[in-house]
């Protein structure tokens, strides 16, 4: 509702200023293509990025001052806080980093932003940028219709620039022809309450704008014309900075809980750093006034004084912020709550996660990693255990054993609310990332992962089949009948109660490696119930109807134990590509298991014995 | 340093198969060295274990675990080959160059 609100509000407002003044019109015109230019920079910047930004954003996130720097680098070479700040919403969302290290980076962009002030107070408005932007528009335009990311990339950096510059150029033409006929610096109010009003408005204009270095540029444009008196500049660009915050707010509550409380960090961030800049005001144009001599910047130099005062306060949050990250991080995880979705709903799949290709992915990992977990729960009843027999440590074998009567289950219910939803939402939000030419390292592990959410679908599939058997014959009176059923269920919870276990390990490269051992378990017990069964029927204990549904039970209960190994295989494969291959290379095959459950599994020659036990 | 050997070293460094070879080589031995503690703990598990069903158990993990190291032998002399072959047709080239 609020963004339609604005949309309006800033449409209208738009249209009053084209009719009227064409000099409004002029500074309209400028501010849109400051935005394209924002939009092309960060365009070109992503390109460029492709998973790069995203590894060094994992990589720079375990320290705070690497956090800090990182903010302030990206933002810095982005030109775009708005950018960096819900990347970082993102990352946090698929708790691939801390929220202390997102804090951080929230930190680091801030500052960040003041580049822009300086880069347009020092830069833009003292030469004839418009001048520039013109070859830089047309390489641009030349680059970005070649073929291939790379000059596509270098074609959105340079028209970046170039409507930059291109805006920046139309804005000073603009508030250079409005001088003459209007004095908007009459508009001034003096004193606190002044500062107060201007800041409310810095912050509207940014929130309309969606960027804070737009609604800079306005100011200091405005401020080099006169438009603006000195102190009401300052406070709008302290407007500016709670803009922003709330800009990455609406972002943040698109995230999920890890996404929320990075948001609600930013706001109380961006709101205290803005408070205690209002309330030391006078000491701040006071301090401004002394390091601007010290750093000779002439005293009527406004534009580079309020590039210092930006520079200065939101430097002031970050030392007011940085003794407090790990204790703000305690109290956002111990106050920011939301209640945890249904199972049947996706907790990892959300708009923001699409912001890059890591973070998509991740999330589909997580929701894989969930579905499995609904799959476990589901077949841990379908035996007729509860999960937290399985989750336990009490002994499977006598608790099956003791099982007098089948605990009732519409497996079919279940299946469709705890299976079939979620992993239909997984599939349409693969579709989602798929329509978005996604890089074919990130296609891989998202197809991988794909067939992982089918294999658990297909486990569970099985378990409908081996649930009806199971009903009749799982407490059958016939002492047989009963002892193979029991193998089965202890089987199928066993496998379950190891690959929990798995799962729970700290990762590490061989996790995977350790399922073969169960492929080899689940192996043996197949030719030991299948031998079992052929002897039965042969001593004539059961009848040959009664060996047929064992026998396709005995192969359900194999399809089940499968499929969750193969799905669980990718949930457990290691980050790093290189490591993930050899993990892949070693994993045994079906022949190379059949081997060693036959015994002859043993080294093939003497010296490979040898080498491998030294 | 002479100026062909630099061209080498620069070719070296651009060639991707090369260094993906290498860091799949570092990957194989890392996993070797995780899977050698693992069929070590195995064994001081298997000693310490009095119930058979659990030593059948243990026994068949641990055959799974040499399997995988044998496997894991067999692509480090592969790759070792690999980077000796490409090592002596390099030297041959330059050979015939000079």
């Amino acid at each position: 509702m609020a963004p339609r609100v604005l949309l309006v509000f800033a449409l209208l407002l738009l249209s009053y200023a084209f009719w009227a003044s064409p000099d409004f019109g002029e500074i309209a015109a400028g501010i849109a293509l400051f935005l394209f230019g924002m939009v092309s920079l960060q365009a070109g910047f992503k390109a460029f990025s492709g998973g790069t930004l995203e590894a060094a954003l994992r990589l720079s996130t375990n320290r705070l001052w690497k956090s800090i720097g990182f903010g302030f680098l990206t933002t810095t070479l982005a030109q775009s806080s708005t950018l960096i700040s819900l990347i970082t919403i993102s990352f946090v969302s698929a708790e691939m980093i801390t929220l202390a290290g997102g804090i951080g980076v929230i930190m680091g962009a801030n500052l960040g932003t003041t580049t822009g002030a300086w880069l347009i107070a020092g830069l833009g408005l003292r030469v004839d940028i418009g001048a520039y932007a013109m070859p830089l528009l047309a390489f641009g335009v030349v680059a970005f219709l070649s073929p291939g990311r790379i000059p596509k990339g270098i074609g959105n950096l340079l028209l970046g620039i170039g409507f930059l510059f291109l805006g920046i150029h139309y804005m000073k033409q603009g508030f250079g022809a409005l001088q003459a006929g209007v004095d908007l610096a009459t508009l001034a109010v003096p004193g606190m309450a002044g500062v107060l009003l201007f800041t409310a408005i810095g912050m509207l204009i940014t929130v309309i704008m969606q960027s804070s270095h737009a609604t800079l540029l306005l100011v200091i444009t405005a401020l080099a014309t006169g438009q603006v008196t000195y102190d009401n500049a300052l406070a709008l660009s302290i407007g500016a900075n709670l803009g922003s915050a709330i800009t990455t707010a609406l972002g943040g509550l698109a995230a999920n809980i890890g996404g929320k409380r990075l948001a609600v960090a930013h706001v109380l961030f961006n709101v205290t750093t803005a408070a205690v800049a209002v309330a030391l005001f006078g000491q701040m144009s006071w301090a401004v006034d002394r390091l601007s001599s010290l750093a000779r910047i002439a005293p009527h130099d406004y534009l580079l004084k309020l590039a210092l005062f930006h520079t200065l306060f939101n430097l002031l949050g970050v030392l007011l912020f940085v003794p407090f990250v790990a204790r703000l991080e305690h109290l956002l995880v111990r106050h920011v709550h939301f209640t945890v979705p249904p199972e049947n709903q996706p907790r990892y799949l959300y708009p923001e996660a699409l912001k890059t290709f890591e973070t998509g992915v991740a999330a589909v990992h997580k929701e894989v990693g969930h579905l499995y977990d609904n799959a476990h729960g589901l077949i841990a009843r379908g035996l007729s255990l509860d999960p937290s027999v399985i989750n336990s440590e009490v002994p499977l074998g006598e608790r099956v054993r003791a099982t007098r009567r089948i605990l009732p289950l519409d497996i079919d219910e279940a299946y469709e609310k705890e299976i079939k939803s979620l992993h239909g939402e997984i599939l349409s939000f693969i579709g989602e990332m798929r329509g978005r030419n996604i890089p074919a390292p990130w296609m891989d592990q998202l197809l991988t992962l794909q067939g992982a959410g089918r294999d658990i679908v297909e486990a569970v599939k099985a378990m409908k089949h081996l649930h009806k058997n199971l009903s009749r014959y799982a407490a059958s009176r016939h002492p047989v009948v009963r002892e193979q059923y029991d193998a089965i269920r202890i089987q199928v919870a066993k496998l379950l109660r190891e690959i929990r276990e798995l799962r729970m390990q700290e990762p590490e490269a061989v996790a995977s490696l350790s399922l073969d051992a169960l492929k080899l378990a689940l192996e043996t017990f197949s030719r030991k119930l299948t031998d079992g069964i052929t002897e039965l029927i042969s001593r004539q204990q059961i009848s040959p109807q009664m060996a047929t549904s064992m026998m396709n039970d005995e192969s359900y209960a194999c399809t089940i134990g499968e499929k969750l190994i193969d799905a669980v295989r990718v949930l457990l494969l290691s980050g790093d590509r290189s490591d993930r291959k050899v993990e892949e290379h070693l994993a045994l095959d079906k022949t190379e298991l059949g081997r060693i459950a036959r015994g002859a599994g043993a080294p093939a020659t003497q010296a490979d014995a040898k080498e491998i036990h030294q | 340093m002479k100026t062909k050997t630099i061209l080498q070293a620069l070719g070296d460094f651009l060639n991707a198969d090369r260094a993906a070879q290498l860091n799949e080589l570092e990957s194989v031995r890392k996993i070797l060295r995780q899977l050698r503690t693992k069929e070590r703990r195995l064994r001081e598990q298997l000693a310490a274990t009095p119930d058979p069903e659990e030593q059948q158990e243990l026994s068949a993990e641990l055959e799974v675990v040499h399997a995988q190291r044998l496997k894991g032998l067999e692509r480090v002399a592969e790759l070792r080959g690999e980077r000796q072959s490409q090592r002596s047709s390099r030297a041959r080239r330059s050979r015939s160059i000079s």
